[in-house]
């Protein structure tokens, strides 16, 4: 634990404080995040486990890279590559528009980081500005991934409730228990939105039903027509039938025609409407100038 | 995580060299012979098996925890944690990486106590002797011993897809699926990949079962025949120990031979 300096607290993660620290070797700037180990009948807790464990195989340059796992006593300190902030600090520090070109590249950025992710079968579940970190050089990382979970292997149920509300799709809100990357997509569609409106968010309900509400108002309410076997889902209950009122220009003024297609292509409440992370990056909206990425494969 | 195996941390961190492992062993062999502590290990992975069922754990939990024994054990001497510790230590840490539902350190540590008695009391007569704050400390020595890879990838995936090629062959899989679980009592999840260990394992399964007529099934495999053939024989020297070898009667004494913790500090 010599080995780095703590700096000044950063936030807290799903299981743990984060700090800055400096190596005291090298001088680099890490993030330190430390894990409270207060169960004693758990032991290191499963979702300290899945990061490590998941972000020793995932090395990809849109996610955020795990250096060193450290123990101590009764302590266990992962510590990350650090990046300046993340995107809600982002948002929270623009004072007058975000540079569209900007929207593009931090889109892209995420959504190949998920593509990594989904064809390396892990899902994030948990998408939001506050997981996304940004670089002073405007690279986009995927963090915090207490709650993603490999996919591959056949599990009857994976646990509900773990996106937060307003990111959440409206399949896992009717407590589906059966995920696919389509629940990444909805989340991407979200921030997709949000940083087109310089963080103001896309669907921020209150509560499960009025986060429904609110989706259901702007994209119509589901019925077995449009979502086949929507009426099944755990927790589903009938809301009033709103008919579709997807007013784009409206609700992403400064988006371009192109974008707000893809936009329309991520918010699709039948989870098998949803456009891949894959073919999102193929979209049109990329292929305009300016690129947001030199190709690199 | 199905992940892309040719870029995971278990291909590129811990398929192992044969000359290393042996290296490594140099200070448990000046004590032990090659057989004598292939026995501790056939014993502690019986252990680990039986210990895995009592909890109810699926053989894939089983058959990764099992790695990570082996794992750590590549690395280190037997005397610098009791195998009796870490066995059930790996288990802990393997049923919350696998996301099987997690075991709760008082419940693993009845079912060791239950299971040394009852099952394993011919090679300790004890009590079994640790309690959860020692699992805890060994699980956070084994995570850095296995330098935090956790996701291993085991034969019984590209297994189950061999058969699925082949067509319907129950009495082929099942014996198969045995056999994958009985190499996990010999080093081959050290030095292969799994798919390799899958095929050596049908390859007997084949020879056993005298299914001929999948001869040209495997010609037409682009395979590096040479490590099949090692993994065979890693499997086939394995059953000609065990029919000379008889565990009840022998494992107390070799387990007195182990080399051992100094009975002060607990590591």
């Amino acid at each position: 634990m010599q080995k780095y300096e703590k700096l000044e607290k950063i936030g807290e993660g799903t299981y743990g404080t984060v700090f800055k620290a400096k190596n005291r070797e090298t001088l680099e700037i890490v993030a330190m995040k430390r894990v409270r180990l207060d169960d004693d009948d758990e032991g290191v807790p499963s979702s300290a486990l899945r990061e490590i464990c998941l972000l020793k195989e995932l090395k990809h340059k849109n996610i955020v890279r795990l250096y060193d796992v450290l123990h101590s006593e009764k302590k266990l300190v992962l510590i990350f590559e650090y990046c300046e902030q993340d995107l809600k600090k982002y948002f929270d520090s623009l004072n007058c528009d975000i540079d569209m070109n900007i929207v593009k590249s931090f889109l892209y950025q995420l959504l190949r980081g998920l593509a990594f992710c989904h064809n390396n079968n892990v899902l994030h579940r948990d998408l939001k500005p506050q997981n996304l970190l940004i670089t002073r050089s405007g690279e986009l990382k995927l963090a915090d991934f207490g709650l993603a979970r490999a996919f591959g292997i056949p599990v009857k149920c994976y646990s509900a409730e773990v996106v937060t509300l307003w990111y959440r799709p409206p399949d896992v809100l009717f407590g589906a228990k059966l995920y696919t990357t389509s629940i990444d997509m909805w989340s991407a569609g979200c921030i997709f939105s949000e940083l087109a409106n310089n963080g103001r968010p896309l669907f921020p309900g209150t509560d499960v039903d009025d986060q429904l509400k609110k989706i259901f108002k702007v994209l119509g309410t589901p019925t077995e027509e449009s979502w086949p076997g929507v009426t099944q889902l755990p927790d589903y209950k009938p809301f009033p039938i709103y008919v579709p009122n997807l007013n784009l220009p409206q609700m992403v003024p400064r988006l371009n025609i192109k974008g707000r297609d893809l936009l329309q292509k991520l918010i699709v409440c039948r989870p098998s409407g949803r456009i891949s992370a894959d073919e999102a990056m193929a979209h049109p909206y990329f292929h305009d100038n300016p690129r947001p990425a030199p190709k690199t494969k | 995580m199905a992940g892309n195996f040719w870029q995971s941390s278990h291909y590129q961190q811990w398929i192992l060299d044969k000359q290393d492992l042996i290296r490594e062993r140099q200070q448990d062999l000046a004590v032990l012979s090659e057989e004598e502590y292939q026995k501790i290990f056939i014993f502690f992975s019986n252990f680990i098996q039986v210990l895995g069922e009592h909890l109810k754990l699926r053989q894939q939990v089983i058959a990764t925890a099992t790695v990570y024994f082996k794992r750590f054990y590549a690395r280190n001497s037997l005397k610098n944690i009791d195998p009796l510790l870490l066995a059930p230590t790996c288990l802990f840490l393997a049923s919350k990486v696998e996301e099987f539902g997690q075991i709760s350190n008082s419940r693993m540590i009845n079912t060791c106590q239950g299971v040394v008695k009852t099952k394993f009391g011919y090679a300790y007569p004890q009590e079994f002797p640790y309690r959860a704050n020692h699992i805890l400390e060994c699980e956070f020595y084994l995570l850095e011993n296995l330098d935090c890879c956790l996701i291993v990838y085991q034969p019984y995936r590209p297994l189950l897809q061999m058969i699925q090629d082949i067509g319907h062959e129950d009495q082929l899989l099942s014996l198969a699926w045995r056999l994958v679980n009985d190499s996990l009592r010999t080093d081959v999840c050290l030095l292969y990949a799994p798919y390799q260990i899958a095929i050596g394992c049908l390859q007997i399964a084949c020879v056993i079962q005298q299914k001929d007529g999948l001869k040209s099934w495997f010609a037409e495999l682009n395979v590096d025949i040479d490590k099949i053939q090692e993994i065979t024989r890693y499997i086939v020297n394995l059953f000609e120990l065990w029919k000379s070898y008889n565990e009840k009667t022998e494992i107390h004494s070799l387990l007195a031979k182990m080399p051992k913790a100094k009975p002060q500090s607990n590591r």
